[in-house]
């Protein structure tokens, strides 16, 4: 409706419940704060006609209004500097500081540290860069990511100065993610979370764990200090805020972001961000954004062509969608040593591996599609109206490669020893920042 | 007593700063063309089909177009021809 009102006609959007809070913040990221909406009480999407038709009709009169009367500018607050907190002592005072943090969303619901002038101050060491350099507007809100604003976001976190060169690298490989940094992907009512990771020598400097990586704990402190840092900016820079921009159905832990490290050591292959196009002797994080989580177990494979046929089924999960040629489709497989040595060592190069895989990754695509009936549907691309005419039956019997092709995965080894891989559907593709441009 | 000052983590946005203004609206829908955009989900052509009707049944000699890109979100082209082929226009968001 932006594009719309941009080109002076007036334009209205229909919007369902929940989605008002995101369309009030929607309308100031994108830049028309005073954009016009109705609001109906249930998404369209799963009911029936005749609720669709009547719901539409209780909101005509609102309609009308919207497109043919004055529009008041809708109110701003004013952005601050700084916050102020009394306690009856220092822990009192932070005490409070966290009560108003929680209370106005800032924060993931943990205990935040203050990030005193001091402490800000001390973050800033970290780079080499100054307080005030816009590193990108950071999606989905597209606020301005100075390195300020990162810096206070990773002393609430815990995090450390020398934590913040893989932090702002994170946040600037962020905005570089197809579709305006994964907008669209990032405020899904789907459990879109970004997942980072570690390559080169940062990864032992900062004492990154790449082995049991993904969780909490003493191994993991660093892993999870320097994601949550990342976390709190794409809460309070990219306005990645619950119901506002981020319209989760359910949601899911992976939003409690980890920033992981290859076990570059135990790999047979080259470091994935030499498959990036960088030097193995640089420092890079990868972001990834993931859509689930699935243990790919195996108990018993020890050739490389049945650890590789195991893990392509286990790959054979989640939708497809028919709104174009190409699946869509990406995995994220994190293999671990006990995998990816035999693979390695029986001769399979990386990309060889991904091939196999690909190769042996086909589903039914009457179960792929069966999330999105073709029945009332207008967004089936040409390439699968053949389906149409197929019956049930006949497509469950139709099988599909679950990606286009083998460059939709990507293979890290992380983990410690045990033959049980990770596998997350993706996408869009990752994007590598180095990191040593940002170090002091 | 101990007073704890903190720098504020919120970021402005880059859409704030350049913020522009909603366009100026008709006094009447009478003798107008209106935009539907379907973003070709379930549920929202019949959503702005129904709308449509009813501003037909309101106005004077009120004309509708239909626009789906099939696609979600719709296409920039199908919105730039809905902008320049219509008065007003009315979208299905998280339809």
């Amino acid at each position: 409706m932006i594009m719309v009102e941009k080109m002076g006609k007036p334009g209205v959007a229909i919007v369902s419940g929940r989605f008002e809070s995101d369309a009030v913040a929607s309308s100031r990221a994108f830049g028309m704060p005073d954009l016009q909406w109705v609001v109906v009480p249930h998404i369209y999407r799963n009911l029936d006609p005749e609720t669709c038709r009547t719901q539409t009709e209780d909101a005509i009169d609102d309609l009308v209004g919207s497109l043919t009367s004055s529009i008041d500018a809708r109110e701003e607050t004013e952005a601050v500097d700084t916050r102020r907190y009394e306690g009856e002592d220092r822990y009192d005072s932070i005490l409070k500081m966290n009560q108003e943090f929680i209370n106005e969303d800032l924060g993931d619901g943990l205990f935040l540290q203050p990030a005193t002038p001091e402490a800000v101050a001390e973050m800033l060491k970290g780079t080499n860069l100054p307080p005030d350099h816009v590193v990108c507007d950071m999606p989905p809100g597209f606020g301005v990511a100075t390195v300020e604003k990162i810096a206070i976001n990773s002393v609430m976190a815990g995090a450390k100065p020398e934590h913040l060169p893989v932090v702002i690298a994170a946040v600037k490989a962020l905005s570089k993610l197809g579709g305006q940094g994964g907008k669209s992907l990032l405020m899904s009512t789907s459990p879109q979370a970004p997942l980072l990771i570690v390559n080169g020598p940062a990864t032992k400097q900062l004492g990154l764990n790449p082995g049991s990586a993904l969780g909490p704990g003493r191994d993991n402190q660093i892993n999870t200090l320097i994601g949550r840092a990342f976390a709190l900016c794409f809460r309070n820079i990219g306005h990645w805020y619950l119901n506002k921009m981020d319209m989760d159905t359910i949601g899911t832990s992976r939003k409690f972001i980890q920033c992981i490290a290859e076990n570059e050591d135990a790999s047979p292959w080259q470091p994935f961000h030499v498959d990036q196009g960088f030097e193995a002797g640089e420092s890079t994080v990868s972001v990834f954004v993931t859509d689930g989580e699935l243990d790919v177990q195996d108990q018993g494979n020890h050739t490389a062509k049945g650890l590789l046929k195991n893990l392509a089924y286990g790959l054979t999960f989640g939708t497809m969608s028919l709104q174009s040629p190409r699946s869509g489709q990406e995995r994220l497989i994190l293999m671990p040593p006990d995998v990816a040595r035999p693979v390695g060592t029986q001769g399979f190069s990386k990309q060889e591996a991904k091939e196999y895989i690909h190769e042996h990754a086909r589903g039914s695509i009457g179960k792929l599609m069966q999330y999105m009936p073709l029945e009332g549907e207008a967004r089936v691309h040409d390439h699968w109206k053949w389906l149409e005419k197929l019956t049930e039956q006949q497509l469950l019997e139709v099988t599909v490669p679950i990606m286009n092709d083998a460059d939709d995965c990507y293979i890290l080894v992380v983990g410690a020893d045990r033959a049980k891989t990770a596998v997350f559907p993706s996408g869009p593709a990752p994007v590598t920042e180095g990191i040593d441009q940002y170090m002091p | 007593m101990h007073l704890l000052e903190v720098s504020n983590p919120v970021a402005v946005q880059r859409g704030v700063l350049n913020a522009i203004s909603a366009s100026n609206r008709p006094n009447s829908l009478n003798n107008k063309m209106v935009g539907l955009i379907w973003s070709g989900t379930h549920g929202g052509d019949i959503a702005l089909k129904r709308a449509g009707e009813m501003l037909q049944e309101r106005y004077d000699n009120v004309s509708v177009n239909f626009y789906t890109g099939g696609n979600y979100p719709t296409p920039p082209a199908i919105v730039k021809q809905a902008g320049e082929e219509c008065d007003v226009v009315i979208g299905a968001t998280a339809d």
